[in-house]
Formats: C-alpha cells, structure tokens, sequence
C-alpha cells in the first residue's frame, strides 16, 4: 500500500490507494472553512490533479452537488460522469458540510483519516468575505468597464487553468493565438508546467483594482498580481492566492493554483493563481 | 508631396469641467477657430477625424457626428478614432494623412473625454479599458497595475528608484502650476509626493495622473492654402506611428515601449531632426514611470538612463537640452484620454509661436515633439514640429 500525508497546492492531503482527502486548512469557530478563494470545486479539483500526479490514469469520475462539472473537467481533463455512465464509474468524490473534499475508490470500506492541522480565522473577517462572495454571484453585481463575458472566460478556460500551451515548431505560445507572427496555425497544444519565477509584481489597493474586485478588496487590503517567467518559456500575468501571505520578490518560486478569481452575472471564473514556493 | 501645417489649435480647461460633451467640443472648436490668425470659416474644413475612448458608455455610437453637428462642422466627413489614450494622437496623424493624400486642403483633428460625470463605483468605468481585458483583467490588472510591473522591473533591471520618479511628479507638478488650463495648477513638494497614497505599489498617487474632462481641437491646412490662415503656421515635420502587443506578459521586455521606438524613428527620420534638435517634449506621462521610460524610448536619456535623467533636472523648463512636458503634462494638466494626443499639439502650438505666459515659454524653441500611447504601449503616434517649413 502507498500513502501519505502533505500540504498540495495550499491545501491539506491526505491519501492511500484507494481515496484522496483534501481539506482547507482554515477553521473558524471549531468549523473548518474555505480559504478567501477557495470553494468545493477548488479542493475537488487539486484532489484529482494529486490523484493524475501519482497515477494510474483516471478517466471518469462521479461529482456531486457544489462541484462545478464544467470546470473540473476543463482544469483536470477527466471526464464527469453522467446517469448512463454513472454505474460505470470507479470513482466518487464526496463534499462534506465542511470544507473538504473526499476522492473515494467505488466498493471499497474506508475509514478517512482525521487531519488535526488548522489555522484559526477571524470569524468577523471570515463572514464578510463569505458575505462578499454571496453579494458578487447576485446578478446586480456588475462590472464598469472592460468585461470578460462568460462565453469568453469560457473559451479560454481550458488554456488558463491547464496552462495548455500551443506550439509552433520549436515555439512555446501562451496564451493562446489564432495565428503565430508567420501567420501559421499552431501545430499542437503542451502542457506547461504550472509554475514560474516572478520577473515583476505589484500589489494594487482596493482603489486600483479592477471594479470585479471591489467588494473583496477593501477587506482583503488589495490583491498582488505577478509577472511570472514560466517555467516552460512564455509569460504569464497571474493573481497571488488571497489567503497566503504575499511578500513576493523578483526572482521567487511560484507554484500556480486553481482558484476562484471573482463571480459575475452569477458564474464564478476560476483560475491560476500563486503561490511562493 | 504637400506638406501640412498646424494653423490654429485650442482646448478646455482640463478637470472638472461643468459643460458636458457637446458645450466641451464646441468650446475646444471655437478656441481653435479663434486662434487662427487670417480669416477662418468652419466652413473650410473638408474632413475631420475625434479621438474618443467611450464617454463613459453615454454616447457610444456616432459619437464624431453628434459632435461637429453642435460645433459649426454640420455635413463635414467625420468619423471617431479610437486607439486608447493615443485616440487623438492618431486623429491628428489621420488629419495629416488625409493632407498628404491630397484629398484634402484644411481638416480638423481633435478629441474629447467626459470622465466625471459618473457616479464613484461608475467611474471605475475608466480603469483597464484598454489592456488585453481577457487575461490581464482576470488577473486584477488595470492601468496603475501594469505601470506598476513596468517600474518594478525598471527599478530593478536599472537601479532606478521611486525618488527618480518622485522627481518627474514635482518637475511636472511645477510646470502645470503655470498653466491656466491644467487640472492640477499646484506645485507639489518632494516630500508630499513620496509620501502619497499607494495606489498600485511602488506607484502612489502622485505618480497617476487624474481623471480629467477635456477637449482638445487642431486645424492642419495644406502649404498651399496655409498663408490664408496665418504667416506663422507650425509645420508637421514628421509622423509616426506604430503598434505592439496589447499584453505586457506578450512582449520581451516591460522596461521599454517599442511602439514609441518605431514610431519615433519614423517621425524622427522623416523630420530630418534627432533627439538632439528638439527643444520642447509633449511625452504621455500617464504615470510617471512612463515618462521616465518615454525619455530614454524617444533617445533624450540613455537606455536605463531615464531615472539619472529625471534625479539631474533635465526635462525641467529651460533647465536642459530638452524641456519636458511644459504644460505640466498628463500628470498637472491633466489627462481626458481621447483628448490628450491633440491637447499635446496645442500646447506645441502656442509654444512654437512664443504664445505661452505665465514664464512657460520655452525658450527659443524651434522643434517640438509630441508622443502619445495608448494604453500600456500597444498603440503610439509620435510627430515633430518645427517653425520652419524645410
């Protein structure tokens, strides 16, 4: 039997052959809860990157209520298991009341371990993000300005959360383009290894951050976004997790995570965010 | 080929204006018909081209129409131009095109930007307009942020600092204090600009320009028609243009604007003047990291030189081989996106024809250069002007 105990992409593991535990490592008032850009969707899918990282392969996997079907696909590649191929399914990830995820191995008797590990949260801090959140998937919340419509952020979710990167000959490009600079198409995608080093950063107040994010902001005292060299050839602009410290510095290690980044017209746009290394 | 001179040029206060569209463009066309010297009637102009962003979304369609219909123009061609904060620089350069081609003799280039007549939450309307929206959005990027990375990696490719940037901010801040129309006509000190608050670290308040109304209005006029206006025209001795990636994490280097290198060699080239013949620079200091970079693009500093540049007063008024941004610049006169670009050439303008009070004259000045960016560099209209015709 294989197994172990970690820290992955900012969150707590757990895992033996037949299950995968993912657990925030946040806890408010004895509860644990979700980090400021973490949901059900976030934890389910670094449980399934884990679980693609140490293999077999898996192809298809049963979800839950509070997972994002749609995304969790787009950002692991496994296929979601729908009524007629449910029974052909190996694996089923649960939700708990809680913030955890657990990926569990069909027709097997497991006892999921307990982690003791957590950092206490603010609960005043805790609940006006919560309530920040709620208020930004309501439809009145819009945006002024530039505007990344759904069916945008839609066709470009593959690419931003995988790092899918297009090649053209010897050429690494991301993001993608519809022509390269010979107008060519490009020859086939890579997957770019989700981490970077910081050529340049900044950290914008409440009042310089784009209108999306102008009810996290003010309680969050602004978002750092990076300029990352990744490090597979390309750049890329990137936010920083919210519920980290940030003290980056040109030249720092940045591991990329999938996270919510803001909720408009009630759909919530996940993507890559970092973290230092 | 006809060459084209600038024959009149006027603009609005630049702030808070009262008026809305129509009354600001009306009354940037009549400062511009009125500081033409011989007779004028709107009647002249065969073409004009407005710069604009958006208006704020209020009028977003056949906005250049609406315009000339309230300024005398009825019935002339007009189209909107639209590349970001360059909107007007490229107006201008549409203006002197349309000349050149010899399908036309006089045109108007002007723009226009009513940016604070919307509500506070509203007004985030006018951050990151103009950025790669769909991957620098997402990642909490708008104007200041960008800037931000750009100075971050200026600082530490070059060993510039946030003083040399301070620097630029009370130098422009100085000038601005002189002229009549700028947003901001106040003097600020060392002190109080490095200390600002932080809007997007290292870049505080003091280094973003503000959220000016304004517009702006040029007449050009072909040489042939030019002595009907005025025996001291400004003449366009070169223009240029060029484009680059709209993303910062798209090009190779962030600590300089290839838009503004192309298109300066091209006006440059054509001019038949260097960096060393011009007297007075109109640079798009958007934020002040900008301007330091615009220094060494255009060639008056070397490459990371622009921070030694701006730390020994070398843009400041008659202090140097260049005077830069005389009028204060974004950052003291103001910045109405659409209409900066043609608000750079009046200040050329009046400059070029010893017309500037206040102990602003530049002095001597022969040459002038104007450089205008849209967004964070992927658009640039750069022209130089000089008194004589050759």
């Amino acid at each position: 039997m294989t197994g172990g105990a970690d820290v992955w992409k900012g969150y707590l593991l757990a895992w033996e052959d037949d299950f995968t535990l993912v657990q925030s490592p946040f806890t408010c008032e004895g509860i644990r809860v979700f980090g400021a850009d973490s949901d059900h969707t976030t934890l389910a899918i670094a449980a399934m990157q884990h679980r693609l990282s140490i293999g077999p392969a898996i192809d298809l996997i049963s979800l839950p209520d509070g997972v994002n079907e749609q995304i969790f696909n787009m950002a692991t590649g496994v296929l979601v298991a729908n009524d007629e191929s449910y029974d052909g399914c190996e694996w089923d990830l649960m939700v708990g009341d809680d913030a955890t995820v657990a990926m569990l191995k069909r027709n097997t008797d497991i006892e999921l371990p307990l982690i003791d590990t957590h950092v206490e949260v603010d609960a005043e801090f805790h609940s006006a993000l919560c309530n920040a959140w709620e208020k930004e998937m309501k439809e009145i919340h819009v945006s002024q300005g530039a505007y990344v419509s759904s069916a945008q952020y839609t066709e470009g979710a593959v690419a931003r959360m995988t790092l899918s990167g297009q090649q053209f000959g010897d050429l690494v490009v991301w993001p993608p383009r519809q022509l390269n600079d010979e107008g060519q198409r490009e020859d086939g995608r890579i997957s770019l290894a989700l981490r970077g080093v910081v050529s340049s950063w900044t950290k914008l107040s409440a009042a310089g951050a784009p209108s999306e994010f102008s009810l996290r902001a003010p309680l969050l005292g602004g978002i750092t976004t990076v300029l990352l060299d990744l490090d597979d050839g390309p750049k890329g602009v990137f936010l920083m997790v919210d519920d980290e410290e940030n003290d980056v510095s040109i030249g720092d290690s940045i591991d990329l995570v999938v996270r919510r980044i803001y909720a408009q017209e009630g759909m919530i746009r996940y993507g890559l965010r970092g973290r230092t290394v | 080929m006809v060459d084209v001179a600038v024959v009149g040029a006027g603009q609005t206060k630049y702030g808070n204006h009262p008026l809305g569209l129509k009354g600001m463009w009306a009354e940037a066309a009549l400062a511009a018909f009125d500081s033409v010297d011989g007779d004028f009637s709107p009647t002249q102009i065969d073409e004009a081209f407005i710069g604009s962003i958006a208006f704020g979304g209020s009028q977003l369609g056949n906005t250049a129409a609406l315009l000339t219909e309230h300024s005398a123009m009825d019935g002339v061609p007009v189209r909107r131009v639209e590349n970001a904060c360059a909107s007007s620089g490229f107006a201008f350069r549409d203006a002197w095109m349309a000349i050149k081609s010899g399908q036309a003799d006089v045109v108007v280039a002007g723009g226009i930007e009513k940016m604070n007549d919307l509500t506070p939450e509203r007004k985030r309307f006018w951050l990151g307009v103009s950025g790669d929206t769909e991957w620098e959005r997402l990642a909490g990027l708008t104007f200041p942020g960008t800037y931000a990375l750009m100075a971050r990696r200026h600082f530490h490719e070059y060993g510039s600092t946030h003083d040399d940037l301070v620097n630029i901010s009370v130098k422009n801040h100085a000038h601005g204090a002189l002229n009549p129309l700028a947003h901001i006509q106040k003097e600020v000190s060392f002190e109080k600009a490095a200390g600002g608050f932080m809007v997007a670290d290292p870049l505080t308040l003091y280094d973003c320009c503000p959220t000016s109304d304004g517009a702006s209005c040029v007449i050009l006029a072909a040489d042939h028609v030019v002595k009907k206006f005025t025996d001291t025209p400004v003449w366009v001795r070169g223009s240029g243009a060029a484009s680059d990636r709209l993303a910062l994490h798209d090009r190779p280097s962030i600590t300089r604007l290839k838009a503004t290198t192309e298109a300066s060699k091209r006006a440059y080239q054509q001019s038949g003047f260097t960096q060393h013949n011009i007297d007075l620079a109109e640079v798009h200091d958007c934020f002040t990291i900008a301007e330091l970079i615009a220094t060494e693009d255009l060639g008056f500093a070397q490459r990371g030189e622009g921070g030694l540049f701006a730390r020994e007063g070398r843009g400041r008024l008659n202090q140097g081989d260049v005077t830069i941004n005389s009028s204060g610049g974004l950052k003291s006169k103001g910045h109405p996106l659409g209409a900066t670009g043609t608000g750079q050439v009046v200040e050329v303008f009046k400059q070029l024809r010893s017309q500037v009070s206040n102990g602003r004259q530049v002095r001597d000045a022969e040459t002038a250069l104007t450089h205008n960016v849209g967004g964070s560099g992927a658009t640039c209209a750069v022209h130089v002007f000089g008194r004589e015709r050759e």
